[in-house]
């Protein structure tokens, strides 16, 4: 792992359980990464997985009780959120650091318009009066392609299409320009055309701005287009970690395998059959003892059940795994 | 808007002619009359007042007579209190009742409020469990019970208050108080349940995302929602709270309205109680109505039929 002065957050050993009634549920199991100032981290797993949970940790969102951060550091520009009081956190949370979330039709306010939705933000952290405020959200929705914004910045969500919605999420969250923009899943919720659009809008913003993302998603084909560097996670755990196209040419995780083999490929000829990953999703609460993944493993070998492998290799292609699979 | 509220008017016109006919029947349905007294009256007195109340006449011409009667918004006059018209008195209790109840009610929100949004945000502490037991306990006394504590707390511990009567706006706490308490406790559930739903909501995390305090989220984002379910509650608990209580009234010797429902319907006071019955019927449908006009102020996305 590349740590360094030039790393702007940096997740170290991060652990987060939730108490509920069937017992304790492990969702994030001591995950590490860290974002470079500019980059886009791709986070890609199954539901469940934990990738918002990791995020939710990151930001201070994860609700509490039923969960718990029980371990690990967080560092943006060396101070530690997960350490910090309340104010200093808010001051970062929407400021410098943004997200933007899975379902636009729920993650906007019904009982506000657009103008008070976005304007809030701005007048907090960059103590715009109302009418600086206004013109920049105004600015901000003609940015993310909203048409006439001077008049739909008075709607209600609810006179909005979902990826109109997304649109607002989008304009929202890099309102105060933010170093850190977490995207949780922002395409899943909308239809294919409409996700496509957003992803590209998404990538010219970044480059314009000098904004690091963090994607999170659990179709592959999302990161492909806009990742440099992607992580695979498998119950709260980093199962491998590898630059982009590496992770496509030459996964070493079995499960990234199964990944790959299960979305349809333009490149094959018709006909061939997918092959979806056998067995069932990991019971969080009950994990195996060694590796997470071996239930469902093809590969397995003798030493998986007794020991969790961990997440080694050269050069920024890690995997947690014991066997070769390439 | 405008038509909205001339087609919820012409119903409430439907309504009273429905609540006026079912209630003159049941009143002369159930045995005994407003003339019926311990002494039998002498038969040619007896003869009179059937007259001049009308009650000799064939009970359709009565129906009509009371009927047009009504719609001139004439009561006519009291049969117990025979020197008064029922106009004159709800025009002279309603406005007791009534301020008695705007004291009560601003109790119920105040508290209510107040104690439903600090227990959802405080959800699963004492602060919470501690509310919640309250508001339980205020809606399992009865009214005398709470009103009896208020007197030995506020009129003879630390004496306060009067202990009865009326006329100054200190005469209005302690029975205002009595009045309000079981309201404020369902207020105060209401609102924690609302509240507790709304703060569960994605666009609530997302409001913590953009780095608000908590006072902001709360009032900003999360309480026109929780408000919902409070503010239809509130509609029928207005009608009833303005239109007086009997036990409160009473212990606390307020000459407002209430002793009026009860002995008009015993008295078999058939003027008196159609006048209270439409009266009430009124108030409920326009606080009704009033309620469906607030949604559309606190939900954009509610439309007026
Ligand atoms: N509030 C909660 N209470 C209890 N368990 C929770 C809670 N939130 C998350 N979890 C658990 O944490 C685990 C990880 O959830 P998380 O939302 O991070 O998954 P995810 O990878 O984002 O999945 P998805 O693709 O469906 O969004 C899940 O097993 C879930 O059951
Ligand atoms: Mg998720």
């Amino acid at each position: 792992m590349h740590l360094g002065g030039e790393m702007l957050l940096e997740v170290e050993n991060l652990k987060v359980q939730f108490k509920t009634d069937d017992g304790l549920v492990r969702a994030v199991d001591g995950v590490s990464f860290a974002v470079a100032p500019g980059e886009t981290l791709g986070i890609v797993g199954e539901s469940g997985s934990g990738k918002s949970v990791t995020n939710l940790a990151v930001m201070g969102l994860v609700p509490q009780p039923p969960g718990r951060v029980v371990d690990g550091k967080a560092r943006f520009h060396g101070d530690d959120l997960l350490r910090m009081g309340r104010r200093q956190l808010a001051a970062i949370r929407g400021h410098r650091i943004a997200m933007i979330f899975q379902d636009p039709m729920t993650s906007l306010n019904p009982f506000l318009t657009v103008a008070q939705q976005m304007t809030e933000v701005t007048r907090l952290h960059l103590r715009h009066s109302h009418r600086e405020a206004l013109r920049h959200a105004i600015e901000m929705l003609d940015r993310v392609g909203i048409p006439s914004p001077d008049h739909r910045v008075f709607d209600y969500p609810h006179q909005l299409s979902g990826g109109m919605r997304q649109r607002v999420m989008i304009a929202m969250a890099l309102a105060c320009k933010p170093e850190v923009l977490i995207a949780d899943e922002p395409t899943t919720a909308l239809d294919v055309t409409i996700q496509a659009q957003i992803l590209e809008l998404m990538k010219k913003l970044q480059q314009e701005e000098g904004t690091a993302v963090i994607l999170i998603t659990h179709d592959l084909g999302v990161i492909a287009g806009t990742c440099r560097r992607v992580v695979v996670m498998y119950a709260g755990r980093f199962v491998e970690e590898a630059p982009c196209e590496e992770l496509f040419r030459r996964p070493q995780h079995p499960y990234t395998l199964g990944l790959l083999q299960s979305i349809p490929r333009l490149d094959e000829a018709a006909g061939t059959a997918l092959t979806p990953i056998e067995g069932q999703p990991p019971d969080l609460i009950h994990l195996p003892p060694g590796c997470a993944f071996r239930p469902r493993c093809r590969f397995a070998v003798e030493q998986c059940a007794r020991r969790r492998p961990p997440l080694e290799g050269e050069a920024g292609h890690r995997k947690a795994c014991f066997v070769d699979v390439v | 808007m405008i038509g909205f509220i001339l087609k919820r008017l012409a119903w409430m016109a439907i309504t009273l002619w429905v609540v006026f006919t079912a209630s003159f029947f049941l009143m002369r349905a159930v045995p005994g009359g407003p003339l019926d007294q311990e002494r039998a009256l002498a038969p040619e007195i007896e003869q009179n007042l059937k007259q001049r109340y009308h009650l000799d006449e064939p009970i359709y011409r009565q129906y009509l007579r009371e009927l047009g009667n009504v719609a001139r918004l004439d009561l006519g006059y009291s049969f117990r209190l025979a020197d008064f018209r029922v106009g004159e008195i709800i025009a002279q209790g309603f406005p007791i009742s009534a301020s008695l109840g705007i004291v009560a009610l601003g109790f119920a929100l105040s508290l209510g409020l107040v104690a439903g949004i600090v227990s959802a945000v405080r959800r699963q502490t004492l602060i919470d469990f501690s509310l919640m037991l309250l508001a339980t306990v205020g809606i399992a006394l009865p009214n005398f019970v709470i009103a009896g504590i208020m007197i030995i707390l506020f009129v003879f511990l630390v004496p306060v208050f009067p202990a009865a009567g009326w006329g100054t706006l200190r005469h209005l706490i302690l029975p205002g108080f009595c009045l309000g308490a079981p309201f404020a406790a369902y207020v105060a559930r209401l609102t924690r349940t609302g509240m507790l739903d709304v703060l569960s909501q994605d666009y609530i995390r997302t409001a913590y995302a953009k780095g608000l305090a908590t006072r902001t989220v709360i009032l900003r984002h999360a309480l026109k929602g929780a408000m919902l379910p409070v503010v239809s509650f509130l509609g029928p608990a207005i009608a009833g709270i303005l239109t007086g209580s009997l036990v409160v009234e009473q212990i606390f010797a307020i000459p407002g309205l209430g002793a009026h429902f009860i002995q008009a319907a015993t008295g078999r006071d058939y003027t008196l109680a159609m006048g209270l019955v439409l009266i009430y019927t009124t108030l409920l449908y326009t606080m009704n109505m009033l309620v469906d006009i607030s949604y559309t102020y606190l939900d954009p996305r509610v439309k007026l039929e």
